[in-house]
């Protein structure tokens, strides 16, 4: 059974995003196909730009895959387009409350399948990657994006593709022309350091990057639409700080700390591409904000105080899942925070700026020169300035088979760690979701024994 | 033995250039570092271009994950454990931290941090567009004010300039000696001592006799074109290449084509009246280079198939390719498979070699490096 079930059908916010998620397919699919829109491709938090013409519609390309839904959670849609989302996952709670034994069943079978169908997916892009001959070398992230673009890139009409200090990354992109979809290479250099003019340079290469997105839209480039997308870009942002840093902090959660991180997870997937609905995201994500702090002041939720808090990272390249869930089991709770890491939850700079392009240059710049980091210097501080702000405990770091960049740095780390936070540590070996439970299961036990 | 030989007469030429006032720049990056920059700033450029063990990648465990490339580990051992072979890694100075790959990055980083080294930063454009090459541009004039600062002078723009000739000229020497009719074993051995000194060396290579090669001609091994990684300083592929009757006829990689083909033009040369811009010039020429995205696959197909033809066209055989790959490369792996599926499609035999400097893989690779002869 699952323990995080009970929780999420509270909040209509997370089954709306999960359901959005998983029915990306069908969407993406009225979209090319009687909307006329185009498809881009895009990987890591890099949509933005996408979103500056009316026809054109970012996606991570996982999401062009069929998932095998819940048929509940498929009635739950259908439902909610009549209901409302509210009043569906109201009822929900209230059947729930009844202690009906197989309506609750039910329900749990809902969740669970929401989080473990995307997990599963995420698998089977990685065997996909492999068999289309990614070595097995290389990091999860990488092999099951390259599984998501041999199979779902035909549809795209672009990848935009961003370069980043990641080798791994940028040859995976190049590796993208030769798997045979005719999609257009839409390349945007970010100069590796911010040096002399580098700013000019960016802000250039961001024009020209949105020279090709026009020729391939209907639209022309407005900077009205940009900006737009910017603020609601930001607001999401805004958004989702509040919901690391003011509730995952705090020491009373609107959920079980195992449901919290099932949540931050899917958020983290999803942001990606905002689930190719930047608008739609951002008033989700706004509403499960509110819907957690009104359950705090109802004081309904679970009282975390005791819980240690066990930062868990990196995790958007590939993590075991269950992590979050045994360190619920053995009295912890853990934390999430990826992209703030990475400065992609930084805001783009454009309440200062005239021009978006320059705003979305800065913002872009900072998260390498400051987030992702030119060299593991950079980038261990960046470690050790989210453990700083989100009161961390404790410190899981997840060392990625075939990462050669973000998650290679754990020796640099853990000096760190112990000079400027004095807190417990520990590395844990990732290769591929559910392939070593048991062993992870064991280390997070041992280390979770100092907190007893 | 001829390594250790190798080896220990390079710490003493070393020494003596210590001696002498002169300071030493190391880097790894295999590709663009600016040598006439350092050269013309009075340093002596060292390449780290050499092989590793277990031990050596072993040793770099306490720094790195042991699914970081086998040089960069290697690199890292070399540091950590200080064999007596790598002497001269004593005598460094500075050390480069640039970003060929990200696993360049990380080694050197670790390298700068925990051996004492004081580091200087290059980092490179990964695409070759007109910002890009104005982005380089940058960072040349940002390494040039690194290494005037060490200098404690300016790097004048007439002795920036010679080093350019100087080492264009080196090059065209390498280029020569590529063309010489010799055992890859030879060819081998000359570039990695050429890239090891420099154009110190020239006279050296200036007296090599071409017409009569040194070690047998291979008349009867079958001719192999490498491409990939490069056999770095102590490495055994080679011998195994040559032991199983293959022979290296072109060294398509860092040591070899991909170093000496970056000659700048004599018009280039003549009518630039800035030094920095013909270095620039000679990055967006560069453009065999593995850094680079995203036409890397596209022109390494290409200039392989074009090399093949003349090959065949010349000799009525065919040139088998064996593509080096260090276990845990991000630039050659990742393309590997793809390389081989394009060559194929054009008729180039392609054998994809994968391997780290573990004594235990000579065996497997001796088996695959013969079969592979075999089918040729």
């Amino acid at each position: 059974m699952s323990i995080v079930a009970d929780e999420l059908i509270r909040f209509s916010s997370v089954l709306k995003m999960a359901y959005n998620f998983l029915h990306g397919r069908d969407e993406l699919k009225r979209k090319k196909f009687r909307e006329k829109k185009k498809l881009i491709s895009v990987g890591l938090p890099f949509s933005d730009l996408v979103y500056g013409f009316p026809d054109l519609i970012p996606v991570l390309p996982i999401r062009m895959h069929e998932f095998e839904i819940h048929k509940y959670l498929t009635y739950l849609g259908s439902s909610s387009k009549i209901f409302g989302w509210d009043k569906v996952t109201n009822f929900l709670g209230f059947v729930k409350d009844l202690g009906i034994k197989d309506i609750n069943q039910t329900v749990e079978d809902i969740i669970e399948n929401v989080i473990t169908t995307i997990n599963s997916k995420y698998n089977e892009m990685y065997d996909i990657g492999v068999e289309n001959g990614i070595s097995t070398d290389f990091c999860y992230g990488v092999k099951s994006l390259y599984g998501m673009n041999v199979s779902k890139g035909k549809n795209c009409e672009a990848n935009l593709n961003y370069t980043i200090r990641c080798s791994t990354w940028n040859k995976y992109l190049e590796s993208l022309k030769a798997i045979g979809n005719a999609s257009k290479q839409i390349w945007i250099e970010i100069p590796p350091r911010n040096i002399g003019n580098a700013l000019e340079l960016l802000t250039d290469n961001i024009t020209q990057g949105i020279t090709e997105l026009e020729e391939i839209s209907s639209y022309d480039y407005s900077a009205n639409a940009l900006r737009k997308h910017f603020q609601t870009a930001n607001q999401i942002r805004q958004s989702y700080k509040k919901i690391i840093y003011d509730i995952s902090t705090s020491d009373f959660y609107p959920c079980n700390p195992a449901t919290f991180c099932e949540i931050l997870a899917l958020l983290n997937i999803s942001f990606h591409d905002y689930n190719s609905n930047a608008i739609r995201y951002k008033d989700s994500i706004t509403l499960l904000l509110d819907e957690m702090k009104g359950r705090i002041n109802k004081g309904i939720g679970v009282d975390v105080s005791k819980r240690p808090k066990i930062l868990i990272t990196p995790m958007f390249g590939g993590w075991e899942p269950k992590c979050h869930e045994i360190i619920y089991e053995l009295g912890g709770r853990a934390l999430y925070g990826d992209w703030d890491l990475l400065r992609f939850l930084d805001d783009i700079p454009i309440s200062n700026m005239t021009d978006p392009v320059e705003a979305y240059a800065q913002f872009l710049m900072n998260a390498n020169s400051h987030g992702i980091g030119a060299d593991n210097d950079t980038l261990t501080d960046s470690y050790i300035k989210l453990a700083k702000n989100m009161k961390a405990d404790g410190l899981v770091f997840v060392q990625v088979f075939g990462c050669h960049s973000v998650s290679n740095c754990y020796t640099m780390l853990r000096e760190k760690i112990r000079r400027e936070l004095e807190i417990p540590s520990i590395a844990l070996n990732f290769n591929k979701m559910g392939e070593n439970v048991e062993q992870v299961r064991t280390r997070l036990g041992a280390f979770m024994e100092m907190y007893k | 033995m001829a390594n250790f030989k190798l080896l220990a007469e390079y710490y003493l030429f070393l020494k003596e250039k210590k001696e002498e006032g002169k300071k030493i720049v190391a880097f790894m990056s295999h590709d663009n570092i600016p040598e006439e920059l350092i050269d013309a700033a009075g340093l002596i450029p060292l390449r780290m271009i050499f092989a590793g063990n277990d031990e050596l990648m072993d040793a770099s465990h306490d720094f790195l994950a042991p699914s970081t490339c086998a040089f960069a580990q290697s690199c890292i051992g070399a540091f950590s454990i200080k064999p007596e072979k790598f002497k001269f890694l004593e005598l460094i100075d500075y050390f480069i931290v640039s970003n060929h790959c990200v696993s360049d990055i990380c080694a050197s980083e670790v390298i700068t941090k925990y051996f004492n080294i004081k580091r200087l930063n290059f980092y490179v454009s990964y695409t070759k567009t007109e910002n890009s090459l104005k982005y380089f541009k940058l960072e040349l004039l940002d390494l040039k004010k690194q290494l005037e600062e060490i200098k404690g002078a300016e790097i004048d723009a007439q002795v920036l300039l010679n080093s350019i000739k100087k080492y264009n000229n080196f090059k065209k020497k390498l280029l020569e000696i590529s063309n010489a009719i010799t055992s890859g074993s030879q060819k081998l051995k000359i570039f990695q001592k050429a890239m090891l000194y420099g154009p110190d060396i020239l006279p050296e290579l200036d007296n090599i006799d071409f017409e009569q090669p040194q070690t047998q001609t291979p008349t009867k091994s079958k001719d192999i074109l490498l491409t990939g990684c490069s056999i770095f300083i102590d490495d055994y592929l080679n011998d195994l290449i040559e032991e199983g009757g293959g022979n290296i006829l072109f060294f398509d990689t860092w040591v070899g084509f991909n170093y000496y083909h970056q000659v700048i033009e004599e018009n280039a040369i003549n009518s630039s009246k800035n030094p920095i811009d013909l270095l620039t010039h000679r990055f967006e020429q560069n453009i065999y280079g593995d850094h680079s995205v995203p036409n890397f696959l596209e022109r390494k197909v290409s200039h392989i198939e074009d090399f093949s033809r003349n090959y065949e066209k010349k000799t009525g055989k065919k040139i088998g390719v064996i593509n080096h790959i260090i276990k845990f490369c991000d630039h050659m792996s990742i393309m590997s498979s793809h390389l081989k599926n394009q060559l194929k499609e054009k008729g180039i035999f392609v054998l994809n070699l994968e391997r780290d400097y573990s004594r235990a893989n000579r065996g497997q690779l001796s088996t695959r490096i013969e079969a592979f002869l075999e089918m040729m």
